[in-house]
C-alpha cells in the first residue's frame, strides 16, 4: 500500500465511510486508455459580451477583464462565438435545459458517456457546487429520456462513489473470493433486478421505459460492486484540505454554506480530473452553482449574489457590474486551476489535457439581456491533437447571415470523442460539426 | 356557471401562453365548453371477464395515467421511519429531485439513476441494521427457532414494506436471503438481508398507481394502492396499520370508507403539515430560506425574521385549513396573522409578547391582510435590492388564476429598467407595458405586480421610495367573471387585490388545480378538465371550503380509476 492510498483510507474513514477500497489502484493494472475525454463545465447566468470576448488575433489574443484570469492558459483554448442556441424558451432555464441537449431529451454528456462508457465503471459522472441548492430543481443542464439528472453537490459522498467499492475480484486481491460486503451488495442487486424483470412481466409496456432506465442503473451498479471493472491511477491525493462534512448536516448542508462554496468546488474539480486521469469514466460535468444563482462569492468583495448582479442594467462600470464581473473572474481563476491541473497529470503521450476536450459554458448570453444569441463558449484541450488551441473563431453571420447553431459545436464534440454524428438536437442550420474548428 | 368558469380559466391560459406576444385580439365574449368528455369508458375489450367496466360521466373525473410514482426523499425517510420504527434516515445522498411546475414529485421526470441506486442500497443497509439491532425479536415477530419463523416475519413484514400482500413467488424470493452466502446461516442476518432486499425492491421505491384492467383500456386501483395513494397524498408517507387495515377488510372498497380515511389523515399532525408543504411550492416561497437581501437596503430584515416568515406562512395557511372557516376567501383575505415579536415589530404591529408565533390580528384599515401580505410571499417574489413588479405579477397570473404565461420570445429585448434613484420602481418597470412587443403580455402581469409596490423586497409596507409617494393601484386584466366573461378589476394595494382574488371562482378553483399538481405529480393537466370541472362545482357547493375539497378529491371516481398510458 503505498502512501497515497493510505491518505485515500484515512480521508474515507474521517468522512465515515468504511467501504473497502479494493484493488483499483493496483500496480499493475492496464494502461489508462488513450480515448479522448470530455469534461462539460457550466457557470450560471452569462457574461457582459463586450467584457468576454477576446480582442486580437489568434497567437496573440487579448483578454478584457471577465477572461482576464484565463490569460495563463490562453493558449489552451478555443474562445467561439456567433453560435446561437436555438429553439426552446429563451430564459434563464429554457437555457440550461437545452446548452447541453440542443433540445433534445437527452444531454451530450450523457450521450456520450452511453456511447463510449462501455467497461468503464460510470459512464458519465455529473458533479455539482452548490448546483442544487436553492432553487437548482428545474435548472439541471444534465437530461436522460428528457429527465433532469441532479449532479452530486457533495463531494464526500461523490468521492466514495468514484473511488471506492471498486474491483476486489480482480488482480491485487491473490484469488481471494468476494467479501462479505460484496457477497452482501451483489445480493441485493441481484433480487432488485429480479423484482423488476418480475414486475416488468406483469405490467408488459407499462412504465417499460422507467423501469429500463431502473435496470440500467441496477446493472451499472452490479459492476462496480462485483468487480467488474477496473480502473487505475498512479497517484491519488485528494482532500488534503480534510473537508468533512459535519454529522450534524441540516439546513444548510456542511457542502450547500456559502463559506465552502470555493474548497467544495476544489474537490469537485480535482475529483472530477482524477476519475478521467484513472479512467474511472470518459466524461465529466461540473456545475457552479446554477442557473439564477443566489450564490455570493465572499472572497470576491461582491456584495450581491451572482445573478442579482447580473441584472447589472447598462452600465458596465456601474456596481452591479463590478460584483457580476468579480464573480466571473473568480469562476475563471476556478476554471484555470481546472485546466492547469489537466495539463500537470501525465497521459497516454502527452498529458491529461492533452487527450481532453473541455467544454466551458452557460445559458444565456448577456446577464442583463437573457438572450440566447452569441453564447460565450469556449473548449479547451487538444482532444488527441484534434483541436488546435490559442486560437478565438467567430461564427457570426456563418449560417446564411444569421449565427450558427451551437448545436454544431456539440456535434464537434461528440466527432472528437469518436462518436460519429451528424446532428445533435437542433438543426436548423444544416449537419455536421463546426467548419475550422 | 361553475362549468363555465372552469374552461374559461383554460381558454384564457391557453391563450397567454400561445397568443400574448403578437398582439392578435381576441375574442373574449365567446363561451366554450372546454371540451369536457362524457361516457369515456363505453368500449369494453372484453378481456377481463370478473371486473365491471365503469361508464363514466364528467362528475367523475378523467382517470390519470397509470403510474410508478418514485418517492420523493421526504417521503422515502418518512417511509423507511414509519416501516422499521426508526428515526427517520438522512437522505441527503439521494439525488434532489427535478422541480416541474413547482413541484418536487413529478411522475415522468422522476427516475432512478445509478446514484439512486447506490444511495438506496446504503440507506437500506443502514437501516436494516439499526432497526434489527434496535429490535430484533419485535421486528420478527417470533423466535429464530420457531419453525416457520423467518416466513412468518417476510409475509408480515413484506406486507407492510411493499404496502399489499406478497406474492407466493415474492415470499419464497426474500425467503431465500435467509439462506443466501451473505447472511452465513444466522437468522438475524438473514432477516437484515431480506429488509435490504425489500427496500430495494420497485415495489417499495415506486407507489403503485398501475391498478388491474377493469376494460375499456380502465383500470382500478386495489385497495392497498388505493390505500397508499391516500397516505402519500395526505401524510406523505406508507398507510399506517389502520390504513392497512381498511385495505384488507374491503372499507376502501367505497367512496364512503375512502372518505372516513381521507378525513382521519387530512386532521392529523402530520396531515396539517402536508398541507403546509403544498402551500410552500404552491406558493414557490420555498427560497425565502436562504435568499439574499441586500442588508445595505434592508438592514430591519435579518434571520429572526426570515424563520419567522416561514413559520408565519405555514401557521397561517394551517389555521385557514384547519382550525378557522376554511375557505379559500379566508386564505386570501384574514384580518390576521401569526407573528412573534420580531415580526411583529417588522410589521409595525403592538408586540404580543411572545417568542414564539401567535395570532395577532390586523387594526383596522391595516395594509395586510391575507396570504399576498405575509412577509414571505412578497420577499421571496422579489430582488434582493429592489422588488419585482414582474415576478409578482407572474406569481399571482401562473400560481394563483392559473393562466400560465410564455417566457418572453427570443427576439424581444428583455433587458430590465437601469435602477434610478430619482424615480420610482413603478415608474422604471412601466415601460415594459408603454412598449407594444411587450405590452402584449405585460398587461396581464404588470398591473398586478405594481399593485404590490406598497411592500419593499423584504416585505416590509411603504409608502415612500427615493422620496416619492408610491402608487400601489392596480388592475387585474382577464379576471374571469361568474358569467364567463374577462373583466378588468382595478385594486388598490396587495390587501385590496387579495379580496378581488378571494371572491372570484376562478381563482378559487385555481387552487384545487394546484393541489391536483400536487396530488397526481403530473404537470400536464390538459386532460383532466372533467376532474378539475367536478371539484370546482363541488367547492362551489361548499361555500370555498377547501378542507372539504381536499377530502372530495377522493370521492370523485376518477380518483381509483387510471387509464392506459398514452405513449
Amino acid at each position: 500500500m503505498n502512501r497515497s492510498r493510505r491518505r485515500m483510507l484515512q480521508l474515507l474513514a474521517s468522512a465515515g465511510v468504511a467501504t473497502p477500497l479494493g484493488t483499483m489502484f493496483g500496480r499493475n493494472a492496464a494502461a489508462a486508455p488513450s480515448d479522448v475525454k470530455a469534461l462539460f463545465v457550466y457557470v450560471p447566468d452569462g457574461v457582459i459580451p463586450s467584457l468576454w470576448h477576446p480582442t486580437g488575433s489568434s497567437g496573440n489574443l487579448v483578454l478584457p477583464s471577465m477572461s482576464e484570469p484565463l490569460a495563463p492558459i490562453v493558449d489552451d483554448l478555443v474562445f467561439v462565438r456567433g453560435l446561437n442556441m436555438y429553439a426552446g424558451g429563451a430564459t434563464h432555464e429554457g437555457g440550461a435545459a437545452k446548452v447541453l441537449t440542443g433540445d433534445s431529451d437527452v444531454s451530450l454528456d450523457v450521450f456520450l458517456g452511453e456511447e463510449t462508457g462501455g467497461g468503464l465503471a460510470h459512464r458519465s459522472v455529473q458533479l455539482g457546487v452548490g448546483s442544487t441548492f436553492q432553487g437548482g430543481g428545474d435548472k439541471m443542464i444534465s437530461y436522460v429520456g428528457g429527465s433532469p439528472i441532479s449532479p452530486d453537490d457533495d463531494p464526500i459522498n461523490a468521492f466514495d462513489r468514484l473511488f471506492s467499492g471498486l474491483g476486489g475480484g480482480g488482480d491485487g486481491g491473490g484469488g481471494e473470493g468476494p467479501t462479505i460486503a460484496q457477497l452482501r451488495a451483489g445480493s441485493v442487486l441481484d433480487s432488485a433486478i429480479d423484482d423488476i424483470d418480475r414486475l416488468q412481466t406483469v405490467l408488459g409496456s407499462a412504465e417499460r421505459e422507467k423501469l429500463d432506465v431502473h435496470l440500467d442503473a441496477l446493472r451499472e451498479v452490479e459492476q462496480r460492486v462485483t468487480g467488474q471493472i477496473t480502473a487505475s491511477c498512479d497517484e491519488v491525493v485528494w482532500n488534503e484540505e480534510g473537508y468533512a462534512n459535519s454529522d450534524a448536516d441540516n439546513y444548510p448542508t456542511t457542502y450547500h454554506r456559502e463559506d465552502n462554496f470555493g474548497l467544495v468546488g476544489k474537490l469537485q474539480t480535482d475529483q472530477l480530473t482524477l476519475a478521467l486521469a484513472c479512467g474511472v469514466t470518459r466524461v465529466g460535468t461540473l456545475s457552479w452553482s446554477h442557473a439564477v444563482s443566489p450564490t455570493r462569492i465572499a472572497e470576491t468583495g461582491a456584495t450581491r449574489a451572482n445573478h442579482d448582479a447580473s441584472h447589472y442594467g447598462s452600465d458596465i462600470a456601474g456596481e452591479a457590474a463590478a460584483d457580476y464581473i468579480a464573480h466571473r473572474r473568480w469562476f475563471m481563476e476556478q476554471f484555470a486551476y481546472l485546466i492547469e491541473r489537466m495539463r500537470s497529470i501525465p497521459d497516454t503521450g502527452g498529458s491529461l489535457l492533452d487527450n481532453a476536450v473541455v467544454f466551458l459554458c452557460t445559458e444565456i448570453n448577456d446577464g442583463n439581456l437573457h438572450d440566447h444569441a452569441d453564447m460565450p463558449f469556449l473548449l479547451a484541450g487538444g482532444a488527441s491533437g484534434q483541436l488546435e488551441t490559442g486560437r478565438s473563431l467567430d461564427y457570426r453571420g456563418t449560417a446564411g447571415g444569421e449565427n450558427e447553431a451551437h448545436t454544431k459545436l456539440l456535434v464537434s464534440i461528440a466527432n472528437m470523442m469518436g462518436v460519429n454524428i451528424e446532428t445533435f438536437g437542433y438543426s436548423g442550420t444544416g449537419t455536421g460539426g463546426l467548419d475550422g474548428l | 356557471m361553475a362549468m363555465h368558469r372552469r374552461a374559461w380559466g383554460v381558454c384564457i391560459g391557453l391563450w397567454l401562453v400561445t397568443g400574448c406576444y403578437d398582439g392578435s385580439s381576441v375574442d373574449l365574449g365567446a363561451q366554450t365548453d372546454g371540451g369536457a368528455t362524457d361516457g369515456v369508458g363505453e368500449e369494453g375489450d372484453g378481456s377481463d371477464s370478473n371486473a365491471e367496466t365503469p361508464e363514466l360521466s364528467c362528475e367523475d373525473g378523467t382517470p390519470g395515467p397509470r403510474s410508478l410514482r418514485l418517492l420523493t426523499r421526504t417521503e422515502y425517510a418518512n417511509t423507511v421511519s414509519d416501516l422499521l420504527g426508526i428515526p427517520a434516515p438522512n437522505v441527503t445522498s439521494v439525488p434532489v429531485e427535478p422541480e416541474v411546475e413547482g413541484y418536487d414529485n413529478n411522475a415522468d421526470a422522476s427516475l432512478v439513476t445509478a446514484r439512486h441506486v447506490e444511495a438506496y442500497m446504503d440507506l437500506a443497509q443502514a437501516a436494516a441494521v439499526v432497526a434489527v439491532d434496535t429490535d430484533a425479536a419485535g421486528l420478527a415477530g417470533c423466535m429464530p427457532a420457531d419453525p416457520g419463523c423467518a416466513q412468518a416475519f417476510v409475509e408480515a413484514f413484506g406486507t407492510r414494506a411493499l404496502r399489499r400482500p406478497l406474492t407466493d413467488e415474492e415470499t419464497q424470493h426474500y425467503l431465500a436471503q435467509f439462506d443466501s452466502d451473505a447472511a452465513e446461516g444466522d437468522f438475524y442476518e438473514g432477516m437484515r438481508m431480506s429488509i435490504e432486499a425489500m427496500l430495494n425492491s420497485p415495489a417499495f421505491l415506486y407507489r403503485s398507481e398501475m391498478g388491474e384492467s377493469v376494460g375499456a383500456g380502465l383500470f382500478r386501483l386495489s385497495a392497498w394502492e388505493t390505500a397508499s395513494v391516500l397516505s402519500y397524498t395526505f401524510v406523505g408517507s406508507m398507510p399506517d396499520p389502520e390504513l392497512m387495515a381498511a385495505a384488507a377488510d374491503g372499507t376502501l372498497d367505497n367512496v364512503e370508507g375512502i372518505a372516513l380515511h381521507a378525513r382521519r389523515l387530512l386532521d392529523s399532525p402530520r396531515g396539517r403539515e402536508r398541507v403546509t408543504t403544498f402551500a410552500t411550492q404552491w406558493l414557490q416561497t420555498a427560497s425565502l430560506q436562504s435568499a439574499n437581501k441586500d442588508a445595505a437596503v434592508y438592514p430591519n430584515f435579518n434571520d429572526d425574521v426570515r424563520q419567522a416568515m416561514i413559520e408565519e406562512e405555514r401557521r397561517f395557511v394551517e389555521h385557514v385549513v384547519f382550525d378557522s372557516e376554511q375557505t379559500v376567501e379566508e386564505l386570501f383575505t384574514a384580518d390576521y396573522t401569526f407573528a412573534n415579536d420580531a415580526l411583529a415589530e417588522f410589521y409595525g404591529l403592538p408586540s404580543p409578547g411572545s417568542a414564539e408565533l401567535v395570532r395577532v390580528e390586523f387594526p383596522q384599515g391595516h395594509e395586510r391582510g391575507g396570504l399576498l401580505t405575509l412577509g414571505g410571499f412578497l420577499a421571496a417574489h422579489a430582488h434582493a435590492n429592489e422588488t419585482s413588479p414582474v415576478g409578482r405579477g407572474v406569481t399571482v397570473r401562473e400560481r394563483l388564476m392559473c393562466q400560465p404565461l410564455s417566457p418572453p420570445p427570443p427576439d424581444v429585448d428583455a433587458t430590465p429598467p437601469d435602477v434610478d434613484p430619482n424615480a420610482t420602481t413603478r415608474e422604471r418597470y412601466s415601460q415594459h407595458s408603454a412598449d407594444p412587443a411587450c405590452a402584449g403580455c405585460h398587461t396581464f402581469i404588470d398591473p398586478i405586480g405594481f399593485g404590490f409596490e406598497g411592500f419593499d423586497g423584504v416585505g416590509a409596507f411603504r409608502t415612500q421610495e427615493n422620496g416619492m409617494t408610491v402608487d400601489e393601484s392596480g388592475s387585474v386584466e382577464a379576471l374571469i367573471d361568474a358569467n364567463g366573461n374577462s373583466t378588468s378589476v382595478p385594486f388598490n394595494g396587495a390587501r385590496e387585490l387579495g379580496q378581488v382574488l378571494g371572491a372570484n371562482g376562478a381563482v378559487q378553483a385555481c387552487v384545487l388545480e394546484h393541489y391536483f399538481h400536487f396530488v397526481s405529480g403530473r404537470a400536464d393537466l390538459s386532460e383532466d378538465e372533467c376532474t378539475l370541472e367536478e371539484l370546482g362545482k363541488r367547492l362551489d357547493a361548499s361555500g370555498g371550503n377547501l378542507h372539504e375539497a381536499f377530502i372530495d378529491l377522493t370521492q370523485l371516481e376518477s380518483f381509483t380509476l387510471r387509464s392506459e398510458n398514452s405513449p
